[in-house]
């Protein structure tokens, strides 16, 4: 791929990028989850291998990510069109992936795309609405604020300015929390898009597609990043850079070990 | 024997982001009745206490949320470019943004009027005048246009599921 030889603009994931060379929302979510799970995963780069929801995740945004370019491009973006990049995005990438469907993979494939097809139908964006953005990389250089580049990829900004994410949940979530759940991501996304464009966002849209058998499609407006949330924000930045500057890795024993993927590392942290 | 009282009176008070202000009043006087030290001290207090309270609401300057984000500038527009080296020929993205560009299409010798044909499509605005986040969608779009036709600067082809340099592994993965 061409971005391999253009050191200019690094790619989002960069396995070979230090813990503070730059900072992210899934870098910050990891900190505030479990600062030991941080350690292994952005300071040891101990790979974890990739289970079903994190691939149907994957594919479900590859296809929203075609879509919307599709629209930007003025170009057909219906199932139909867009089926077709979505098998073979499929059968390519999980090829390499080395994924334990335990069996079910056809299961997965076909909840996926019934996922899609019910967001395409009920998809509240309309077809003819052209995106301001379509997931673009954007750096934020804080260096003057004694903290790393901020860096983060928006799936997409709506004409107008607002900036949505999608997500895949086998559950429905609860709305009245969402704000909270997913403040740190979306007070990046403010930051990145503020400086990017010297305007503020108008909201913040979170589309939740749910695996449930009949699927669903949740959307949640959520207003611009508030002040005190940005004041928030730059704590926790402070907080990941002087924690990994001392080495404060200590693990956080919760509900979230259940699906960590370093169960067997944590163990022997002495 | 002259008596002098020395009175100092000083207020620090915080102010929105991460900033705050103080403001003191020192006076050195000399007592003429010996005997009412107590009662010169309290007339001295509150006089100081007076001054500096009525100064000290005027707050001036206060940095906003976002001072000191950006280059140490307290704009509310976006940086003239990515790493605060000045001007980059009046573009509005950033320096590596630009040099990014113009590597892409003298490499894969793109057609200048193609690549400002797309950003006037896509965004609206010619190429030197995207901001960073237009920019970084029009370098997604051209290294595709530079994937698929490599040395010939034709028009971009319309057909899907391309996998360019917009990251597929950046969501829904582990950044």
């Amino acid at each position: 791929m061409i971005a391999a030889t253009l050191p200019a603009l690094a790619p989002p994931s960069d396995p070979e990028s230090g813990p503070l060379d730059y900072v992210s929302a899934s870098r910050l979510k990891c900190w505030q989850e479990c600062r030991l799970k941080f350690y292994f995963r952005y300071v040891e780069r101990i790979s974890s291998p990739t289970n079903p929801a994190l691939f149907v995740g994957k594919a479900v945004h590859h296809v929203l990510q075609q879509w919307n370019l599709a629209r930007w491009r003025g170009e057909p973006a219906d199932a139909e069109t867009l089926k077709p990049g979505f098998s073979s995005y499929w059968e390519k990438e999980q090829a390499d992936e080395k994924i334990d469907w335990s069996g079910k993979e056809e299961e997965h494939r076909q909840k996926s795309w019934t996922m899609l097809e019910h967001y395409f139908e009920h998809t509240p964006i309309p077809l003819e609405e052209k995106p301001q953005a379509v997931e673009v990389i954007v750096d934020r250089d804080l260096e003057a604020h004694g903290l790393p580049l901020l860096r983060g990829v928006i799936d997409l900004v709506r004409a107008g300015g607002c900036i949505v994410d999608f997500k895949t949940s086998a559950r429905t979530p609860d709305q009245k929390l969402a704000g909270h759940l997913h403040e740190t991501q979306l007070t990046t996304y403010a930051l990145l898009y503020r400086e990017a464009t010297g305007e503020e966002e108008s909201g913040f849209e979170l589309q939740f597609l749910i695996k449930t058998k009949q699927p669903k499609l949740i959307v949640t407006s959520l207003p611009p990043a508030k002040p005190d949330q940005v004041r928030r924000f730059l704590h926790l930045m402070e907080s990941l850079v002087e924690g990994v500057e001392r080495e404060d890795f200590i693990p956080s024993p919760g509900l979230q070990c259940g699906y960590c993927d370093y169960q067997t590392q944590c163990q022997s942290w002495r | 024997m002259a008596i002098k009282l020395i009175g100092n009176y000083a207020k620090r008070l915080g102010l929105p982001g991460y900033s705050s202000h103080q403001f003191s009043v020192s006076v050195e006087t000399e007592l003429t009745d010996s005997g009412d030290i107590q009662g010169e001290a309290a007339r001295i207090y509150h006089l100081l206490q007076d001054a500096v309270d009525r100064e000290i609401q005027t707050v001036g300057f206060v940095p906003g949320d976002e001072y000191g984000l950006s280059n140490g500038s307290a704009h509310s527009g976006p940086s003239p470019n990515g790493n605060g080296n000045g001007s980059n020929g009046h573009w509005s993205c950033s320096d590596k943004q630009k040099e990014l560009i113009l590597k892409l299409v003298t490499e894969h010798d793109l057609d200048r009027d193609v690549v400002e044909e797309i950003a006037l499509d896509r965004f609206g605005s010619g190429v030197k005048a995207l901001n960073k986040l237009q920019a970084s969608g029009l370098i997604g779009e051209l290294i595709e246009l530079a994937n698929t036709t490599p040395r010939n600067g034709s028009k971009p082809r319309s057909s899907n599921g391309r996998n360019g340099h917009r990251a597929s592994n950046g969501k829904g993965g582990r950044s």
